[in-house]
């Protein structure tokens, strides 16, 4: 894990939810930025699960290694999952569905940040 | 779904949708770390963690039930929410007074605080989303 790239993430996915938020408050479907936010998104939380699986791989430990390996291939499913379940019936509450992912990759980030100490 | 009337009613569409989502985010949840802590320190506390994967497993269906939002599905979704309500109430109490027991080992320890307590509403709202959408011949 390297912070700026948590923090990065944390950011976006925060932007995700209110976003979606505002969408549903303005009872529109998400447009097609939003959608294509929310890919972007994906990609950057996909370059922090590979980026921090390449420095487990050059010998890092931490604490609940099992923890982290569990929390950095589960985040990587929330955004493409959500993308498709706000697809089936594009309404208002397609947008709170986007919020809804942003927030578990928020919340999960910050937990992999809180995760990421060296094993004694 | 050929009735018309069951598919405007279905637990998928409007607000379902979100509570889909969200039962969603619990199943990936419990069973990821159910999963890790059966593979990794099962003998540490063998009935917590059948009870995460348990927990697990009644989130899977309770999110794959309510997001078909069929005639049998409501059922089948009404009897594996009814099981989350009772197992996070009762898991909820005894790791209140035997803190021992559950040491914040699964999704629903003290009623779910490790997650805002959303595993306490999730059950309440999932009960009253199939109560609202309930057809009127049901």
């Amino acid at each position: 894990m390297i912070a700026v790239l948590a923090y990065i993430v944390m950011a976006l996915s925060g932007a995700m939810v209110v976003w979606g938020l505002v969408t549903a408050a303005l009872d529109k479907p998400p447009g097609r930025a939003q959608l294509l936010f929310a890919a972007g998104v994906e990609v950057v939380t996909v370059v922090q699960s590979v980026v921090a699986f390449v420095i487990l791989a050059q010998g890092f430990r931490p604490v609940e290694l099992a923890t982290t390996i569990g929390y950095l291939i589960g985040i990587v499913m929330l955004i493409p999952v959500a993308w498709f379940w706000a697809n089936v019936e594009r309404t208002r509450f397609s947008g709170v569905v986007l919020a809804v992912a942003g927030l578990a990759v928020a919340v999960m980030t910050l937990r992999l940040l809180q995760l990421w100490i060296p094993a004694g | 779904m050929n009735d018309q009337s069951a598919q405007a009613r279905s637990t998928r569409s409007g607000p379902g949708k979100v509570l889909v989502a969200v039962y969603g985010v619990f199943a990936l949840a419990a069973c990821a770390r159910a999963g890790v802590q059966i593979a990794t320190r099962f003998s540490e506390a063998p009935v917590a963690y059948l009870l995460s994967a348990f927990a697990g497993v009644i989130y899977v269906v309770a999110t794959i039930m309510l997001a078909r939002g069929t005639r049998t599905s409501r059922k089948v979704a009404t009897v594996a929410i009814l099981i989350e309500l009772m197992g996070v109430l009762t898991v909820g109490t005894l790791s209140v007074l035997d803190p021992e027991a559950f040491p914040r080992a699964t999704v629903w320890s003290i009623y779910g605080i490790g997650y805002g307590f959303v595993p306490l509403l999730l059950p309440i709202l999932g009960l009253w989303w199939l109560w609202a959408t309930r057809t009127r011949a049901a």
